[in-house]
């Protein structure tokens, strides 16, 4: 079986930038951090340095996600032989456990580690990991609410949150999650976009033309975002098609809606340059649009 | 008696192919089968083939607004190529949970609503594996506006052998790493969600 370093034809030096930069950017593609940093810590180690440990770290939690119990073993044996006590490769040991399904090992992990320090941010959203893995849905938003009266300012929380709620379809409370979600990001396009497919979803002619709002903020925010451009023409269409608009409302939906198909048309033919598969898309598309707009 | 469901290697390939993607994620697409030239007296005698598999979302299923899209969107791709829509498949989130939810109900139901034969398919992930010795769907029929499990078996395949050799060997080979779907083609449209090449691999392989 090929080196990772022969097959890619890269230096130790690349593939340690790699894995810090699918560290920075919380990629989850645990495959590709395994077959790259299993090899780093084997062929290299001596050359890491201090970074050593928190690659550890990483390829420890990707080594879960594969199933590779031994590599994650090994990982956790070094990082705990070069920090004893430390409460952070508790919380380490205690995925470890989540993975092997151990649930009752690794919650009694987590309480060990709540118990000296009651503010562990880290325990007690694991605590909650275990019970969304149990299928555990209302005890774990009702933990996570009680979590985030206390540490109000966690967007990591807020938006797990709303994806709880979402799943629950209670999107009501969704929409508040990234309500929170949004005032302290006011430029975040995504929790835009994301408010506003709650806001079509959960219906009606208000909750329709808040969503075009947000839809098209989001779109101000970033222009390229195809979510919001589609959304846009989505939710302008429905308002424009709807019986209890007046005739202002019906043209200004309309002339949004037009304006969403031009755009996305544009999009279409930038991203195709006329290669023969995307022609198809751009055809769809164009037709997608029509037989809406004739509705 | 209902019209019994087919599927072909490269439907059923790329369903897992998606599941094997988003391992961490539900996932959920549609089946698309050829469009019948009329409706034959003894009909109930040919299987629906289920042809080629549109792979659509990973991660929040349960929202509106993209869902809408791609099910325009696919329809219209699939009135160009003789296709129809003729069924949805759902891999939830946790590996232990495949019984069908709001979400598969739902689309499902819409998707009857245009082809009265359509299947809903959820993927049990419990008994995925490299090898796929076995099919590992579980095939619901609408009657009645209920949802009803059917037997899923080597039958239900065009070539069970050649659908379970194909699968193994591209999900061996990673070749889920480069499969598309309808989400990877929102966040840069040219991500082809019919997926040529992972259709190509299928061929070359048979």
């Amino acid at each position: 079986m090929a080196s990772v370093s022969e097959m890619y034809d890269v230096t130790w030096e690349e593939m340690r930038d790699k894995l810090r930069k699918w560290r920075e950017d919380n990629h989850r593609n645990s495959e590709q951090i395994v077959d790259v940093g299993e090899e780093l810590i084997n062929e290299h180690a001596s050359k890491l340095g201090d970074d050593i440990w928190i690659i550890y770290e990483q390829v420890m939690i990707a080594a879960l996600d594969c199933s590779r119990d031994d590599l994650a073993w090994t990982c956790l044996q070094e990082l705990k032989r070069q920090f004893p006590g430390s409460q952070r490769v508790k919380r380490l040991a205690g995925m470890r456990l989540e993975a092997l399904e151990k649930y009752e090992d690794a919650n009694k992990q987590y309480d060990s580690i709540l118990q000296d320090d009651p503010t562990n941010t880290a325990a007690r959203k694991r605590k909650i990991s275990i019970l969304k893995a149990q299928g555990k849905s209302a005890e774990a938003i009702r933990e996570l609410n009680e979590y985030l009266e206390q540490f109000v300012g966690d967007q990591e929380a807020w938006h797990e949150l709303s994806e709880l709620y979402i799943n629950e379809h209670d999107y009501g409370k969704a929409a508040f999650c990234l309500e929170e979600l949004m005032m302290t990001n006011p430029h975040n396009h995504l929790y835009c976009e994301q408010y506003a497919e709650v806001k079509y979803t959960q219906g009606g002619l208000e909750n329709l033309e808040l969503s075009r709002k947000y839809f098209a903020q989001a779109l101000k925010l970033n222009n390229r975002n195809m979510r919001a451009l589609f959304g846009l023409y989505m939710s302008a269409s429905h308002i424009a098609a709807s019986p209890k608009v007046n005739a202002t409302v019906k043209k200004a939906n309309v002339k949004y809606a037009t304006w969403a198909t031009n755009q996305i048309n544009r999009a279409y033919q930038l991203a195709g340059r006329g290669t023969k598969e995307n022609k198809c898309s751009v055809k769809a598309v164009e037709e997608m649009l029509e037989s809406i707009t004739m509705s | 008696m209902r019209m019994s469901i087919k599927l072909t290697t490269q439907a059923y390939c790329k369903m897992l192919l998606h599941a094997a993607k988003y391992p961490h994620c539900a996932v959920n697409g549609l089946l698309v089968a050829e469009k019948q030239k009329e409706k034959k007296k003894d009909s109930h005698s040919t299987p629906i083939l289920c042809v080629d598999c549109i792979p659509l979302f990973h991660g929040t299923l349960a929202l509106a607004p993209m869902l809408e899209v791609a099910l325009t969107l696919i329809d219209t791709w699939c009135k160009e190529n003789k296709y129809v829509i003729a069924g949805y498949y759902q891999a939830n989130e946790r590996t232990k949970d495949f019984r069908p939810n709001q979400v598969s109900e739902k689309v499902g139901a819409r998707i009857a609503e245009n082809f009265s034969e359509a299947a809903m398919i959820m993927v049990d992930s419990t008994r995925f594996t490299m090898g796929c010795y076995e099919p590992i769907l579980a095939i619901y029929d609408h009657h009645e506006n209920k949802w009803k499990c059917r037997d899923c078996n080597v039958d239900s395949f065009d070539d069970w052998c050649e659908a379970q050799k194909i699968t193994s060997a591209l999900l061996e080979g990673r070749s889920y790493e480069s499969l598309i779907d309808f989400d990877n083609h929102l966040d840069d449209l040219r991500n082809d969600w019919t997926n040529p090449e992972i259709n190509k691999s299928v061929l070359h392989l048979c």
